[in-house]
């Protein structure tokens, strides 16, 4: 017995010294505890996420803010769309752009424009250019593949069709035109 | 539920309404009309605009064609029923060619229906170039009727070279006629010597393509 009991004296001694702990010692132990996964808290997180999210609220909104908000929707929605118009109505595969030559012989022209599909028919948008003054006009105009309709608007009020190329069949509007077809690049 | 609670939730479905009410007027509005094109007949093409727009049909040429009724002077009326009838052409040629047609195909199948071409025909230029666009095809059918070849003569032509020409070689082939037109040919003969020479060059006779289906 005295034996068991300088043992447990001895034990007891030891429990009594004072621990001594390493300077870092607080900050590996907050380390290993923050990297540590903790299941628990992320559940109650995302549960916490939902009740706040499906918690039935009262929201006041003022007439002008409304209005506003309304306003906002509508632009967005607009604006939307006409991205998506624009994507569907460029021709898909058909980036590439032939140079194509306008010609036309109008000696007595003081000013001849080029007139169709690709400048939106705006009489002003496409000026030809007199030719060394022999009553030749030209102008070269980027084009993609597809099929135009167009005209020549000499002095601004006489309309000429082109006679190099097909003219427009059963024309609707009484004036002169010509068809141009430009096949994939 | 309290008044101001009610009070709020009718400002807030009636702000919701009008938001959607105000989209749906202010998207079918197509801004190179506005500027250029009178209303009537705006509303009306803003209308057809919208609805190509739902089918997924291409509305450029239509805007197209109503731009260049206002340049050259027409009146309303006519503006309208050209942007119409272009819309029924472009909705036949579409069906006819297939839904995977490029807008470029469709309006040219579309020319090609306004030359008095069946759906039939271009459907039967589908079948027969699968895999190459029919847009120099169906184009140039219509720009042989335009300058004088009678519609059968025309599309006979353009459905004998479908399997073998290229977009280059059916280009080629309507200048070739048009020029002989200008000399003096008259549009058949020219068709036939052309067409004749088209098949020594590219071998059309080896080939017998499948019989063009006829209308009931």
């Amino acid at each position: 017995m005295s034996d068991r009991g300088d043992k447990l004296d001895r034990a007891i001694d030891l429990l009594k010294e004072p621990v001594t702990l390493d300077a870092s010692f607080d900050t590996r132990v907050m380390s290993e505890v923050e990297s540590a996964p903790s299941p628990r808290i992320w559940t109650q997180r995302v549960w916490t996420a939902i009740d706040w999210m499906t918690r039935g609220r009262t929201v006041t909104v003022s007439p002008l803010a409304g209005a506003a908000v309304a306003v906002g929707v509508a632009m967005v929605l607009l604006t939307g769309r006409n991205w998506i118009s624009q994507d569907t109505t460029e021709p898909t595969g058909l980036a590439e752009l032939a140079g194509v030559q306008f010609v036309i012989i109008a000696p007595a022209a003081t000013s001849v424009s080029l007139v169709g599909d690709f400048n939106d028919w705006a009489t002003s948008a496409t000026p030809m250019q007199p030719v060394e003054g022999n009553g030749v006009w030209s102008v070269t105009v980027p084009l993609s593949a597809g099929r135009y309709r167009y005209a020549f608007l000499v002095n601004g009020d006489t309309w000429l069709s082109d006679p190099s190329a097909p003219p427009v069949l059963d024309d609707e509007f009484g004036r002169p035109g010509s068809v141009l077809t430009i096949g994939e690049l | 539920m309290t008044k101001q609670t009610r009070a709020n939730s009718i400002i807030l479905v009636l702000t919701t309404l009008l938001s959607l009410t105000l989209t749906a007027v202010v998207v079918a509005q197509e801004p190179r009309l506005e500027s250029r094109v009178p209303d009537p007949p705006r509303s009306e093409i803003n209308a057809i605009l919208d609805s190509a727009r739902a089918v997924g049909l291409p509305t450029e040429p239509l805007v197209d064609r109503a731009l260049e009724g206002v340049s050259k002077g027409a009146g309303p009326d006519l503006v309208l029923e050209a942007v119409r009838r272009l819309n029924t052409e472009l909705v036949a040629a579409r069906d006819a060619l297939g839904d995977q047609s490029s807008d470029a195909e469709i309006v040219a199948g579309a020319s090609a229906l306004r030359a008095g071409a069946s759906p039939e025909d271009l459907t039967y230029l589908r079948q027969l170039r699968p895999d190459q666009p029919l847009t120099v095809a169906a184009a140039v059918l219509a720009d042989l009727v335009a300058v004088g070849v009678p519609l059968d003569t025309a599309v006979a032509a353009v459905v004998a070279l479908a399997e073998q020409a290229a977009d280059a070689e059916y280009i080629a082939f309507r200048k070739n006629v048009e020029r002989d037109i200008s000399l003096g040919a008259s549009p058949v003969t020219a068709l036939g010597v052309r067409l004749e020479a088209a098949a020594d060059h590219l071998d059309l006779g080896s080939r017998n393509p499948a019989p063009r289906p006829r209308k009931p």
